[in-house]
């Protein structure tokens, strides 16, 4: 019966992981195809702050299913030092995925107050045509 | 199988950040964004590398990437901040020379004129 559960989250553990890094691919190929034609059309750094933003969530969504794979993991850790590095490692990943996170809230709220201060401040344009904003 | 698939997504994903980089800097001329744009990359690649049964090598890696990240990214919002005066008003940039100036007689050596 053990041995059937190991199998089971043996499986389950790499179905899980393949999850973790086909988003962790899909999002790193998504944004290197965004970023490149940000350059070549737009070449604006605004334009490059979104591809940015959208390829921290696919890291951060990648990590938790990687997450998933290390508490699967843990069901079936034999000894204490398997155990303990498992843990480790979960740790570390979870870490990464705090300040991921952190990361993420704060390129938005720079993004949302760069946002503010352009619609502060009038566009250069009106000004020239007399108009103000 | 998996972690061979993952370890070689991650080294093409190393040399798309290496690319979308140079592209980033040379369509910007903005060197904090295509740093930005290298390091996003290079977080993705190092998180490939932690599939499976990673090493601790791996790990660290990893998290080294992200601390860099940070540090660059706190860096260069610094600079940012002190060139563009924040929101000190126009004597920001001459107190920034005092300082350097002071700094300057504090550190030359007393035989030097």
């Amino acid at each position: 019966m053990e041995e059937l559960l190991a199998e089971v989250v043996s499986v389950l553990v790499t179905v899980v992981e393949a999850c973790g890094a086909a988003v962790i691919i899909i999002g790193a190929v998504w944004a290197f195809v965004r970023f490149v034609y940000a350059g070549l059309r737009e070449r604006s750094t605004s334009a490059f702050v979104p591809v940015r933003l959208t390829l921290g969530r696919f890291l951060a969504l990648g990590l938790e299913f990687q997450l998933a794979s290390d508490v699967l993991r843990t069901a079936v850790a034999p000894s204490f030092r398997e155990l303990g590095q498992l843990a480790a490692v979960a740790a570390i990943r979870t870490a990464l995925n705090y300040f991921l996170g952190k990361e993420i809230a704060e390129e938005r709220r720079q993004v949302a107050e760069e946002h503010e201060r352009g619609r502060a401040v009038p566009d250069p344009t009106d000004l020239a045509r007399g108009r103000t904003v | 199988m998996l972690e061979q698939v993952a370890g070689t997504a991650s080294s093409a994903v190393v040399g798309a950040a290496l690319v979308a980089a140079l592209v980033a800097l040379a369509t910007t001329r903005h060197p904090p964004l295509a740093i930005g744009v290298l390091l996003d990359l290079l977080v993705a690649a190092g998180l490939l590398r932690l599939v499976g049964n990673p090493s601790w090598q791996a790990v660290v890696t990893a998290g080294v990437i992200l601390v860099l990240r940070r540090l660059v990214g706190a860096g260069f919002r610094a600079a940012r901040r002190s060139w563009s005066g924040g929101g000190e008003g126009p004597g920001r940039r001459p107190a920034a020379r005092r300082r350097l100036e002071l700094l300057d007689r504090l550190v030359r050596p007393a035989w030097r004129l």
